[in-house]
């Protein structure tokens, strides 16, 4: 890949003008890109007395902890809901959705992809379709089918929606890798008498660890950073992900220091920044593979 | 390969499409057929009072739900325009570049694509404050957000900004896959940049280009988190979109609670997705002619 890449620049090497605009628009664009989060980053790192000051906007004159050490006061005292509370909560309705809705589209996706039966395609793009359709339109009934089945403000609750919405995409990942996998080889297996679960758990899935990663990558997305459902069907405090919670600072109506209101943001942006710096490849790899099966 | 179907099989797929059914098709249909009954929240029999097309004669005469379909228009406007071109651009831009650090720029301009929504919008929103540096810098005291005509548009920039990545490492994608021998020839031929990149890089991204605007028009009629905590819909309503306005006909604390017409404005969100769909499948079928 990467002697191609130096072929392509090759192409556009002897063009000064294309070298020069490039440098410009990528450092425009780079600075648009982080100037935020970092303003955010060091706000949140200033004195309270010297918030409004600062050099070029981004370097404080007093260094501080203090507003990180608010932002976890006032989760307690004002929203019922501390920090470390709201990870655990965030952490217990992500990677059980995940786990849920990852099992079971690996047994739905080995039976659409290894078994013939009526309707078989028919369902598929149902499901596929689903895929479009924006969370909202299920609010309304989806709160009353919780409300119904009594686990409104439950952890299940949330993660039943999540698994609704988001199985057609496990399933879409894991049946297209499925079906890549060369014929030959579950042919072998079956000749050399392994059931068909033996197949799945002992060739198939080893060969999908690919697979199964984008998936949580995607999942783990999707799941950690939703809001609308979260707030909608857990509206007891003590059980606030980290986005609802966070949207409650952001919105309150209790006065809150810019100091304060920045180190509560950063304080759920740099667990998932360090995720990120740690496993970007993966990251960039798994959402592009995710949009190309479209 | 065709395993024979057996009992066995009717347990792998259940699980599955039992939650599929019950979470997602089963209030998708309930939701459709909700817009056409009256309820609050509190009754225990939803389908008590039918009242036929009056909630959608409900919403035909607000002022508010034409404000928020047009502004959920712009929002899939700038999606699949905006955000499609700055990105086709900049991967461009990247990719023939020649950075000794391609990767690292590709990851900076993705990471925004990794943090929620809700953790991006009250980031801008301290920025776009009155006492915000945005004013300071340009040396202004204009309160951005409470701008009737610029706060959808504000609102689309934040999301342009925290997508823009997501859009360009497909791009990307796209340029690795690329056939070089067309722009090998034009080298010879001893074109200059602007003809190789708009007579030859852009058109041969064309599926590339496709597939980046059918995910963003999903994406954009998906946006309410930004929405909700950048403005909450307001100054008014005028920075409302369908999804937003629903949830304050259906939900929001202090809002009218009237479900009904909270189902009719997700009937209009399916409805447009449905027809996007069906248009669509009757392009893809011309084009294969």
């Amino acid at each position: 890949m990467s002697s191609n890449q130096t072929s392509y620049g090759a192409t556009f090497k002897h063009s000064p003008g294309f070298y020069i605009l490039s440098r410009l628009v990528v450092l425009f664009f780079m600075i648009i890109i982080i100037f935020p989060i970092l303003y955010t980053f060091s706000m949140s790192i200033r004195s309270p007395e010297t918030v409004y000051s600062a050099k070029f906007f981004l370097i404080p004159e007093e260094f501080s902890f203090q507003n990180y050490i608010d932002a976890f006061e006032y989760g307690e005292k004002r929203l019922k809901v501390s920090f470390p509370r709201m990870f655990v909560n965030s952490i217990i309705v992500t990677s059980s959705s995940v786990i849920l809705i990852i099992t079971l589209s690996i047994f739905a996706a080995f039976g659409f992809s290894h078994y013939k039966f009526p309707l078989k395609e028919s369902v598929y793009n149902i499901m596929i379709a689903s895929v479009a359709m924006p969370a909202q339109v299920l609010l309304i009934p989806m709160f009353y089918i919780l409300l119904y089945m009594g686990i409104l403000n439950t952890y299940q609750a949330v993660i039943l929606a999540y698994a609704g919405f988001l199985i057609p995409i496990g399933i879409l990942i894991l049946r297209m890798f499925f079906e890549q996998i060369p014929k030959e080889l579950s042919e072998a297996a079956i000749v050399e008498g392994a059931s068909d679960f033996q197949l799945l758990t002992r060739v198939l899935l080893p060969l999908a660890k690919p697979a199964i990663a984008t998936c949580i990558i995607l999942l783990f997305l999707d799941t950690w950073n939703e809001f609308v459902y979260a707030m909608v069907f857990m509206q007891d405090s003590s059980i606030h992900t980290i986005p609802v919670a966070l949207a409650k600072i952001g919105t309150s109506r209790y006065q809150i220091s810019i100091g304060t209101y920045s180190a509560a943001i950063m304080i759920t942006v740099i667990p998932v920044l360090t995720i990120f710096a740690i496993f970007q490849r993966w990251f960039i790899a798994g959402i592009t593979m995710g949009a190309l099966k479209h | 390969m065709n395993l024979k179907f057996n009992y066995r099989t009717l347990l792998y797929l259940f699980p599955a499409l039992l939650i599929f059914i019950v979470f997602n098709v089963l209030p998708g249909m309930t939701s459709l057929v909700l817009s056409f009954f009256e309820f609050s929240g509190f009754e225990t029999n939803l389908f008590q009072k039918f009242v036929g097309w009056k909630n959608f004669i409900k919403i035909s005469n607000d002022k508010y739900f034409w404000i928020a379909l047009k502004n959920t228009f712009l929002f899939v406007f700038g999606a699949v325009f905006i955000q499609t071109g700055i990105a086709l651009l900049l991967a461009i831009f990247i990719f023939f570049g020649n950075f000794k650090y391609s990767t690292l720029i590709r990851s900076i301009i993705f990471f925004p694509c990794v943090l929620a929504p809700v953790s991006v919008g009250l980031v801008w929103k301290k920025i776009f404050e009155q006492d915000g540096v945005l004013n300071t810098i340009i040396g202004l005291d204009f309160s951005w957000l409470s701008s009737v005509s610029l706060a959808i548009w504000l609102i689309i920039t934040v999301n342009t900004w925290q997508w823009i990545g997501y859009t360009l490492v497909i791009y990307y994608a796209g340029l690795q896959s690329l056939n070089t021998e067309l722009l090998e020839a034009a080298d010879i031929d001893g074109a200059n940049w602007r003809a190789k990149i708009f007579s030859i890089v852009i058109p041969l991204l064309w599926p590339t280009t496709i597939l980046n605007m059918i995910l963003n028009l999903i994406g954009g009629f998906r946006a309410f988190d930004i929405v909700y905590v950048l403005t909450r819909g307001g100054p008014a309503h005028y920075s409302e979109v369908l999804a937003s306005y629903l949830y304050y006909y259906s939900f929001a604390a202090g809002g009218p609670s009237k479900m009904g017409v909270g189902a009719s404005i997700a009937f209009v969100i399916f409805a447009c997705i449905f027809s996007i769909a069906i248009i669509r499948v009757i392009a893809m079928k011309r084009i294969n002619k």
